[in-house]
């Protein structure tokens, strides 16, 4: 179901691929801001695309107003600061009609803007390229991650069905590389944090290790040339590769060695997943964070949170479990407590968000900052998500997008029924992929 | 061109290579399973191709023009293909197109159905002439081949390391897979090189070094281990204490001394609710089976805790979690829950062995996952095989520190480039340790740096073969004997040659034929010829393709883990038998025995087995004899949901027969589903529609109609005698026309000749043994092997001895241009 084989061509790093393959060494710590991979005319342009399950409860998350100068309702409040980066968009759907599909279809069809999976409970699964991977294909191939996928809760190894009818890959994941292609989602920061940074310790250690690593090099490339002396031409060819391979390793080490000195990412790496739930999210966005500002990636997806998830949230007072209180909330329990509650649980994941949109604009790059050139997109696929309907769904974006938000600071309001992959392609076109069409998409929107 | 390639349909990512293959075989090979065309069994065909003159050249070429050339002619080149003025003479000239003809003729697939045929005996004498002669011209001119550059696949390099380090790896989190060329991944033109792969090799050098050393600054890091999620952990899981049941066994590797800290979770249902605590259950961590921390979970307190908050399940899980002090080395880690006699749920009358429903909240609780994390407040590398097969010396003081380190790195370095090294090499080797050293790091810290610079070498990862000096263009000459311990060790073991073998090969005794064919044997006695199982049959009969099968657990609620795993294991068993006591190949189709566990034996319906271990039994139903009867092949051949007699016939086709049918065309749509629930219908009717087509027709003719006699046996491998609620109809009728019913009479129609079925597995492994396309110039390679093995009717170790002695595997063509080499 998942992809096992891949070709690797020479000077092509992980397209598209998930958490099969690591880079130990890389361009993660060469400065993303040298004058050829950033200049005020032309900014890097990033985007980011966030999950939560089972909707909000709408209302406390939309706006009253539309337009500019909104009032900040309870669950958006935590992006009140950065207001004049916050567009929120009402009214999307999931797909072009009235459709309850149900926990399976809502992140299958986050990031397509379509319900279309195969039902199927078996290994056959068959969705859609999301845009988070269209954007990678585009935008994706100058750095050593063409996009990162990581999540807080591993269901990997779940087969079977997980909702009626349909098979636990559809659950999964947020990302998919193309139809039959789901991209498994990291939920180890240790993982993530030894493909971004080439391996645990300090980075004291670190630039031991590189230092090291460039002697072992400097042997190997005596060692082939000996090896290849007397050979014939096709493994003379071969070893060729193999030596061209040597300098470009050596290069990424040398310029991560002149980066380390000053590496400002000082992370010590995690020890695996934190058993507290806030926890483990901020050190994912903090990773994600520092992948944007090495450059390690300029496009990630994360799911916060799984379809379905139990998980409850004592330390904020709400010890339901999050699949049952979103029915609860939403009109199967007359308990009014359920609504407060769910809206709480709502909250709580915007502030964790919006810890990571301050870590964003607190770090400067080229002419602003780190949010002036990315574009976050924050949202759930369920509108009620009593009657697993699929629209309006609580969508917002975050960030300027280099100057291409022109109405950040606004909430935008369509008819419904509207699909979300208007929305999608909007938002590939502003990071600069030239497409006229994601999915069922009837156009871009003015935003 | 290269023709008679053996590339199987391994996915999509290789319709380049298929397509090679479909002009060499344009689907109609299995007419041979009309009635008999020829009954000749190899031997007869091999005494004849002695005494050889069967009718001259002139008399063949009289057939030729009477039966073939009518359509394979100058003018219509029928399937690409003219004969019209080839020379019977000379057929070494065009070998590759008269192994065409030799194959063709000689399983019936040509000439076709509906025009004139050759009688029996004209034919036979065609082709036994024709064999005859290539293999008169294959030896007058050696064509030995050429193998490029192999690099060590992922397999191989965890293999090394298990032997050079005593060390077992995860490999799978170490380096990426590999591409697969020809059905299998240890093929050198796949196995190329990227920045990616030159990284992952310099990361797992660091990785690998450090933990066979046993590196006191490795940090505390984790790892997470989950059962399968099918697996439903009723019962005993073997290697796990008895009395216990569920949880999983976990086999790693602890780089230090120290503590390590074990915590598990308890599965969850769709509403977060934690089953079956309403009783109380033990549960158990054990270290090599070792009781090492248990508690309990449920019971009435448990309970109501439970009820009055679905959300403190979390509060169990904490429970479930110990520091313990483990030493290094591997170790096998269980977490477990003690097994309780008890009823069963009294409102379920048939639990879903799988245990999908997510819902369902009765039951009694599993494992979900289990982290493993450390080394914390490590106490040092401690005592591991690892460690003691490295330090083979310790410096007895500072003074002589650097002739221990000498040693130990020329052993290694020995051994890793399996060749002796010299001393300028061990000098240069050496450079490391004394950078280590010079950076006031300890003597165990240069020793692993040395190690990591090793691992990381090309020598080390490369297996590369010269041209012996003053070699002439187009010259076939006998590899070195190092060279030829490397291919031997790789071939059985899939690893490098031990110090026996390599001893042997420094010495230059390895190529005399006693004291390989002694070599031969020995290394395929030890117990690294289970590579051969896990790596060869793995990838040939597709039993890896196991895992990723996940049978629709609506029609099979039966599958679960245990099942998938014992599939496997049933058939890995009988390559073991057949490669262990020495049996003829054959029982691949025939073996009247098998190996089953209880959970086995009741998917098949046999009596009186218990227990979670496997034991060879008697198959009393002709059904489940061989390969055709196992439920690892009748799975990985199916639907998730359905059988598929496509997919069966393809199997059989590709893997038993060699004849594979070629690629669907593209933009074929996909058969739809239209089953109507009132008007139930056969599968054979089903599969009528792919004869609606005549591009369809084509193919399916061959393949359908094989499938459609398996149709006894559902998708996950149990039998049947309704299928929808309509009796099956396992009768079906060859493309040829050949009438028979059901799987027994399959499997006769195989054996009627049985060289096919040979010739096909020998291909196999030949490709296999050499990493590379085995092709026309292959074949008189391929039919010395099996007249060498028809003596001692065809036991495996025949087989093994043919291909290690043929000149394929020993000699190796330096060729005419340089551009092809």
């Amino acid at each position: 179901m998942f992809m096992t084989r891949m070709s690797l061509p020479r000077r092509t790093f992980l397209r598209g691929v998930g958490a099969t393959v690591a880079l130990p060494l890389l361009e993660a710590m060469v400065p993303a801001l040298t004058a050829a991979a950033q200049t005020v005319a032309r900014p890097v342009r990033r985007f980011g695309a966030i999950y939560v399950p089972h909707g909000k409860m709408l209302t406390q998350w939309t706006p009253r107003t539309s337009g500019a100068g909104f009032e900040f309702t309870p669950i958006l409040k935590p992006l009140e600061p950065f207001r004049q980066y916050v567009t929120v968009v009402s009214g999307l759907s999931a797909g072009p009609t009235v459709q309850n599909g149900g926990h399976a279809v809502a992140p299958a069809s986050y990031l397509t803007g379509n319900i279309q999976p195969k039902q199927t409970e078996g290994s056959d699964i068959y969705d859609a390229i999301t845009v988070d991977q269209i954007i990678a294909k585009a935008v994706g191939q100058d750095t050593p991650f063409p996009s990162l996928e990581v999540a807080t809760e591993d269901f990997s190894t779940s087969i079977g069905a997980c909702d009626t009818g349909y098979s636990c890959g559809y659950m999964n994941t947020i990302s998919w590389a193309g139809p039959t292609s789901p991209l498994p989602m990291e939920t180890n920061p240790r993982v993530v944090f030894e493909r971004l940074f080439g391996g645990a310790g300090t980075p004291a250690e670190r630039l031991a290790r590189m230092r090291e690593n460039r002697s072992i090099l400097d042997a190997v490339t005596a060692s082939a040339k000996t090896l290849q002396a007397g050979l014939g031409k096709r493994d003379q060819a071969r070893l060729s590769d193999y030596l061209d391979n040597v300098r470009e390793i050596e290069r990424r080490i040398q310029r991560a060695e002149q980066r380390a000195d000053s590496d400002p990412i000082a992370l010590a790496a995690p020890v695996g997943p934190p058993e507290a739930y806030d926890e483990h999210v901020a050190i994912m966005f903090e990773l994600l964070a520092a992948a944007f500002q090495v450059d390690a990636t300029r496009v990630f997806t994360f799911m916060m949170m799984r379809d379905i998830s139990s998980r409850s949230f004592p330390h904020i007072g709400v010890s339901d479990p999050h699949h049952a209180l979103s029915h609860e909330a939403n009109g199967r329990s007359k308990d009014p407590q359920k609504p407060v509650n769910f809206a709480k649980v709502n909250t709580h994941h915007v502030s964790l968000f919006a810890k990571f949109v301050e870590k964003l604009k607190a770090t400067p790059e080229g002419d602003g900052s780190l949010l002036d050139h990315s574009m976050v997109l924050y949202g759930s696929a369920m509108g009620n998500a009593n009657d697993h309907t699929h629209h309006p769904l609580p969508l917002v974006v975050v960030g300027g997008g280099s100057g291409q938000m022109k109405k950040a600071g606004h909430h935008l309001v369509y008819p419904d029924l509207t699909p979300t992959a208007n929305l999608l392609l909007t938002l590939a076109q502003k990071v600069g992929v030239e497409t006229e069409r994601v999915g069922i998409s009837t156009g871009p929107f003015d935003m | 061109m290269s023709s008679l390639s053996l590339g199987r349909n391994v996915g999509p990512g290789i319709t380049a290579l298929m397509n090679t293959k479909h002009l060499i075989f344009p689907a109609a090979s299995i007419l041979w399973l009309a009635a008999a065309v020829f009954n000749g069994r190899i031997e007869a065909a091999a005494g004849q191709a002695a005494s050889a003159g069967s009718g001259s050249p002139a008399s063949h070429r009289t057939t030729v023009d009477r039966y073939c050339v009518t359509c394979h002619n100058d003018r219509l080149k029928t399937g690409g293909l003219s004969l019209q003025t080839l020379d019977l003479a000379r057929v070494g000239d065009r070998h590759d197109v008269w192994e065409k003809v030799v194959r063709k003729v000689g399983t019936g697939a040509m000439p076709p159905v509906g025009v004139p045929r050759p009688d029996e005996a004209t034919a036979r004498s065609l082709v036994t002439s024709l064999e005859t002669a290539l293999d008169a011209a294959a030896a007058a001119h050696p064509n030995p081949g050429r193998p490029v550059l192999h690099r060590l696949n992922r397999t191989e390099y965890a293999n090394t390391i298990r032997d050079l380090l005593a060390l077992d790896i995860d490999v799978t989190a170490l380096l990426p897979p590999d591409e697969i060329s020809h059905g299998f991944d240890n093929q050198g033109d796949a196995l190329g090189v990227s920045p990616l792969l030159l990284e992952r090799y310099l990361s797992a050098a660091d990785t690998v070094s450090a933990i066979a050393v046993g590196d006191p600054r490795i940090p505390a890091g984790s790892e997470t281990f989950v059962p399968r999620g099918d697996s439903h952990q009723r019962d005993h899981v073997e290697g796990l204490p008895l009395g216990t049941r569920g949880g999983l066994l976990i086999k790693r590797t602890f780089p230090l001394d120290g503590d390590y800290e074990f915590s598990a979770k308890l599965y969850r249902t769709n509403n977060g609710f934690t089953r079956g605590l309403a009783a109380v259950h033990g549960v158990e961590f054990s270290v090599d089976g070792v009781r090492v921390f248990a508690t309990t979970v449920g019971g009435p307190e448990d309970w109501a805790t439970l009820l009055a908050n679905p959300a403190s399940a979390d509060s169990f899980d904490t429970r479930l979690k110990a520091r313990v002090p483990v030493k290094a080395g591997p170790h096998a880690i269980g977490v477990t829950f003690v097994e309780k006699t008890g009823a069963r749920n009294p409102t379920v009358l048939r639990p879903s062995q799988g245990d999908i429903d997510s819902v369902e909240s009765d039951g009694i609780p599993k494992i979900d996952s289990v982290m493993i994390a450390g080394p914390f407040n490590p106490t040092g590398p401690g005592d591991t095989p690892s460690r003691r097969h490295i330090f083979t010396c310790r410096p007895s003081g500072p003074a002589d520190e650097r002739r221990c380190a000498t040693a130990i790195v020329s052993t290694i370095a020995r051994r890793a480039f399996r060749r002796p090294v010299t001393a300028a090499e061990t000098r240069q080797l050496m450079t490391f340790y004394d950078q280590a050293r010079t950076g006031r790091r300890t003597f165990d810290a240069g020793v692993q740096l040395v190690l990591r610079r090793i691992l990381a070498d090309p020598m080390f990862l490369f297996r590369a073969e010269r041209d012996p000096a003053g070699a002439a263009r187009g010259s076939v000459y006998r590899v070195s004997d190092l060279e030829l311990a490397s291919r031997l060790s790789f071939f059985l073991w899939s690893s490098m040659p031990d110090d026996e073998l390599l001893q042997l090969a420094a010495d230059r005794r390895l190529s005399t034929p006693a004291v390989f064919t002694a070599q031969v044997k020995r290394l395929l006695a030890d117990t690294r010829a289970q590579a051969l199982v896990t790596n060869f049959a793995g990838q040939w009969l597709q039993l890896r393709n196991l895992t990723r099968v996940a049978p629709d657990p609506m029609e099979f609620p039966d599958f679960d883990d245990t099942l998938r795993q014992s599939f496997r294991r049933e058939t890995e068993l009988l390559f073991e038998t057949i490669m262990r006591d020495d049996r003829s190949a054959m029982e691949f189709l025939t073996a009247d025995y098998t190996f089953v566990n209880e959970r086995l034996a009741r998917h098949y319906g046999i009596p009186g087995v218990r227990g979670s271990q496997f034991r060879k039994i008697a198959v009393t139903d002709p059904a489940r004899r061989g390969l055709l009867g196992h439920g690892s092949v009748l799975t990985v051949t199916s639907q998730p949901n359905r059988t598929s007699p496509v997919k069966r016939g393809k199997w059989v086709l590709e893997n038993l027969m060699g004849a594979p049918p070629p690629p669907p065309p593209p933009n074929v749509p996909v058969l739809e589903e239209k089953l109507d629930p009132n008007r139930p219908q056969t599968m054979k009717a089903r599969m009528e529609e792919h004869r609606a087509s005549p591009a369809c027709a084509n193919c399916h003719r061959l393949m359908d109609p094989i499938g459609l006699a398996m149709e006894n046996f559902d998708a996950v491998g149990a039998w049947r005698t309704r299928d929808n609620r309509v009796p099956i109809d396992a009768a079906t009728a060859l493309a040829d026309g050949t009438r028979l019913n059901g799987v027994v009479e399959l499997r006769e129609a195989l054996l009627k000749r049985p060289e096919i079925f040979l010739r096909t597995m020998t291909e196999n492994l030949l490709t296999y043994a050499l990493g590379r396309e085995v092709t026309a110039a292959d074949m008189p390679t391929v039919r010395a092997i099996l007249r060498g093995a028809s003596a001692s009717d065809f036991h495996f170790s025949s087989l093994i001895l043919g291909i290690a002695n043929s000149s394929a595997f020993q000699m190796r063509v330096k060729p005419l241009r340089d551009d092809a080499s």
